[in-house]
């Protein structure tokens, strides 16, 4: 069980590509190039000392299901990736940002053996609250969590959050043949929706406003009584504004209470006093958040991919 | 005391500890002095530099004597006389900074390192009086300021790593023993960084620089020892407990005159309930250290958790004697009492916890619950106890269910409802209040309820066990 409302260093969840790498912190080294006026690179040492900020701030896999494992929130420690680019000097025309890991392998089989990238806006790069991550929860990362940095983007899918951050380019605006491109990286993590003559595809990034029930779990039985049903909300587009809870698959709905959210990308835990009468129960959880956004009761049957799982999943509870 | 007093007492100590009298002698020299007309009109240059020093002396000596009020005076005369002296500007810092006033230091000390750049004293105080100002930005700008201009000045950034290390900074006293050792062959600055990586969660990388002492025959035992302790912690930290037992064995072999390699031992084996093999450990560490109190209460805790109860009772009743405001040991009497069956023994030791630390969470109920296994249980004075607890911990399921099971046992069936119902409500999951409200229904004569609670102890009871 989590507890408030982080959680713990052991339980942030871990999805990757390639195997871990071995990385040290005294070999470990931050190369900034690409287009810009001074490239340079750090050790982490440096990184440390340099003007940090902490966010509480949910990371969440962009694949994770509906009731998935794969969300974590907690408080993280790091140094503005605005202010490192500053110092780079970026060429008036930079467009976006290419992130590096140190982990590599091979997406496509015909592929070359090439390092974990993602190539991100230059806008997001600088924005306030993306970071390069040092700490998690006042300790270092865990080792298959990015050890010892990775980037951070609160408020966006996992897969653009790097981990072993080693290297960060750069790209004039068109700027291709890049290693994200050469590894096949830009076929993944694709919305893909079927109109009547054809594929719409877009780029996932924005976490969608989403809840899961934490407590009672899928097929538990209860006996009759008053309960607090609880879980967290979340949502890379606002605030959480609302959580309603149905006990009849989604029929009928009642307000659920939101404690206080600590930063608009963090998580907010939530709960629902719960008068269970003998009966059998299909709960549902559902969040909106402050842009109008609220999560969808079923899955868009014009999602052809299998990201931004954030339809509201039914949990089966009998009482006796 | 008022939090200023606190940090002016901290420096305080930490200039008498750094000797910093000593370190002003070395670290400034009288150089290019150049004299003010207007602090002392009258005296020739060569009898401003003869009273500058006087001055100088004098402060010095006010500091070690704990008056930085006069200190400051002191020094305010001296750069008065002497206004490009990096010395009196350093002394004036240190002194400011003594006294409390953190943002004078600050700034003397700014201009004695713009004044003599090529000592790291007057960094390496305004990184203290930065911590003090609790300015951690400016604080670190101090590091990377360290890092450009004294990159190789490893006494500099150990000593930096220290005081960090002590004021819980963990992750930037890691940066400066980092920097420290990149031009130390000071094996002990090594295990200074596996200490750090341990403590800030790097386990791996702890791990990789500790053993890299501790396999070195070239080293001094009790050095290879310490490393080979903290190896044997970042294992456990990793949940890698033949490694973590492997070493904290090996770090006693090394240096067994050091008790947290036992208790480190000990707890390991606490955690896998292994309880003779952490008596066997903690019996070792009373031959080698002998002085520990903290290996006295450990090995009495086990000695009843192994149920050795008279030798483990024997050992915390000595250790009380020396050390009466030790709640763990009580704890473990009253631990022992219990398993033995002794309810008044056990009640006289949560008493005695009781005295001298009123405020031991969840007394109250620990006292409530020995006191309902005397015979014959004094039920009013229980209830006084489960009052004071629901005073504290009004959300505690067990203050609320021991309340219900005493109104059962007096047969005040309509007051034990209520109690019974409030401890189901916090914790809904447990059998047993369900258990004792069905019997107060069956009391109360409303069967039809008691069969309903009878039939959720059942339903809870085989739920559970799937």
């Amino acid at each position: 069980m989590i507890e408030g409302t982080a959680t713990a260093p052991n339980l942030l969840f871990v999805r990757d590509h390639f195997s871990e790498p071995e990385v040290w912190l005294d070999n470990w080294k931050l190369r900034i190039e690409g287009h810009v006026e001074r490239p340079y690179e750090f050790g982490f040492a440096d990184l440390v000392e340099m003007p940090s900020r902490k966010i509480e701030a949910v990371l969440e896999c962009a694949g994770n299901a509906a009731n998935g494992s794969a969300v974590s929130n907690g408080l993280w420690e790091g140094v503005p990736m605005a202010s490192l680019l500053e110092a780079a000097r970026p060429a008036s025309d930079a467009a976006h940002v290419l992130l590096e890991g140190a982990d590599s392998g091979r997406l496509m089989e015909d592929g070359p053996p090439l390092p974990y990238s993602q190539v991100v806006p230059i806008e997001t790069c600088q924005e306030a609250s993306s970071l390069v991550a040092f700490k998690y929860n006042d300790l270092t990362l865990p080792r298959r969590n990015g050890f010892p940095a990775r980037a951070l983007f609160p408020g966006c899918y996992g897969m653009n959050s790097v981990k072993w951050l080693r290297r960060i380019a750069v790209l004039r605006a068109g700027e291709q043949d890049t290693i994200f491109d050469r590894s096949g990286m830009n076929r993944l993590y694709n919305r893909v929706r079927s109109r009547s003559d054809r594929e719409q595809i877009t780029r996932v990034s924005t976490i969608q406003v989403k809840s899961a029930i934490a407590w009672p779990t899928d097929g538990l039985k209860l006996p009759a009584g008053h309960y607090a049903m609880w879980g967290f909300a979340w949502s890379g587009t606002g605030a959480i504004r609302r959580l309603s809870i149905s006990g009849d698959g989604g029929k009928q709905w009642n307000p659920g209470k939101l404690q206080s959210q600590a930063d608009p990308r963090s998580w907010v835990r939530w709960t629902y006093e719960w008068n269970a009468r003998p009966g059998d129960y299909v709960l549902m959880s559902r969040a909106a958040d402050s842009s109008g956004s609220e999560q969808p009761l079923t899955r868009d049957p014009a999602r052809k991919d299998g990201y931004e799982l954030n339809y509201c999943l039914p949990i089966h509870c009998s009482v006796r | 005391m008022d939090m200023n007093l606190i940090t002016a007492c901290r420096f305080t100590a930490a200039c008498a500890k750094f000797r910093i009298a000593t370190m002003l002698a070395a670290a400034f020299v009288f150089c290019t002095i150049s004299l003010a007309t207007d602090c002392a009109t009258g005296l020739s240059d060569q009898e401003k530099i003869t009273r500058f020093k006087q001055l100088d002396g004098e402060a010095e000596s006010a500091m070690q004597q704990h008056r930085p009020a006069e200190a400051v005076r002191l020094y305010q005369d001296a750069v008065c006389l002497v206004p490009n002296s990096a010395r009196g500007y350093y002394g004036l810092g240190v002194a400011e900074a003594a006294a409390g006033d953190f943002l004078k230091a600050r700034e003397s000390l700014r201009t004695a390192d713009r004044m003599q750049p090529t000592t790291g004293m007057p960094l390496l105080m305004q990184v203290r009086v930065n911590f003090s100002l609790g300015d951690i930005d400016t604080l670190k700008s101090n590091l990377r300021e360290v890092a450009d201009r004294f990159p190789h000045d490893a006494q500099l950034h150990t000593t930096l790593a220290r005081f960090l290390a002590e004021r819980n900074l963990f992750v930037v006293a890691l940066a400066e023993a980092m920097r420290a050792r990149q031009d130390s062959s000071d094996w002990n600055s090594s295990v200074q960084l596996a200490v750090l990586e341990n403590t800030i969660g790097a386990y791996e990388d702890a791990i990789r620089n500790a053993l890299a002492v501790e396999q070195n025959p070239a080293i001094p035992q009790q050095v290879r020892g310490a490393a080979a302790g903290v190896a044997g912690l970042s294992y456990e930290s990793l949940h890698q407990t033949q490694q973590a037992v492997q070493y904290l064995n090996e770090a006693i072999e090394l240096d067994g005159s050091q008790d947290n390699s036992y208790l480190a031992l000990a707890d390991l084996f606490d955690q896998e309930q292994r309880y003779q093999d952490a008596v066997n450990v903690l019996k070792q560490a009373r031959t080698r250290v002998p002085d520990s109190s903290t290996v006295q209460l450990a090995l009495g805790a086990d000695l009843i958790r192994a149920e050795h109860y008279k030798e483990g009772l024997a050992l915390l009743r000595e250790l009380l004697q020396q050390a009466p405001d030790t709640p763990e040991a009580y704890i473990s009497i009253a631990d022992a009492a219990r398993k033995t069956g002794d309810a008044a023994q056990e009640v006289l030791a949560l008493n005695e916890l009781e005295r001298h630390k009123p405020d031991y969470p969840m007394i109250h109920v620990l006292l409530a619950r020995a006191m309902l296994n005397q015979q014959p249980p004094e039920y009013s004075k229980i209830l006084d106890e489960l009052s004071i607890a629901a005073r504290n911990t009004p959300n505690d399921p067990d203050v609320y269910f021991l309340r219900g099971k005493i109104y059962v046992a007096l047969g005040r069936y309509e007051q034990a409802l209520p109690a019974l119902q409030r401890s189901i409500e916090l914790r809904p999951t447990e059998p047993s209040a369900y258990y004792q409200l069905a019997r107060v229904y069956q009391k109360l004569g409303r069967t039809d309820l008691a069969k309903q609670q009878f039939e959720r102890v059942k339903y809870l009871e085989s739920a559970n066990s799937k």
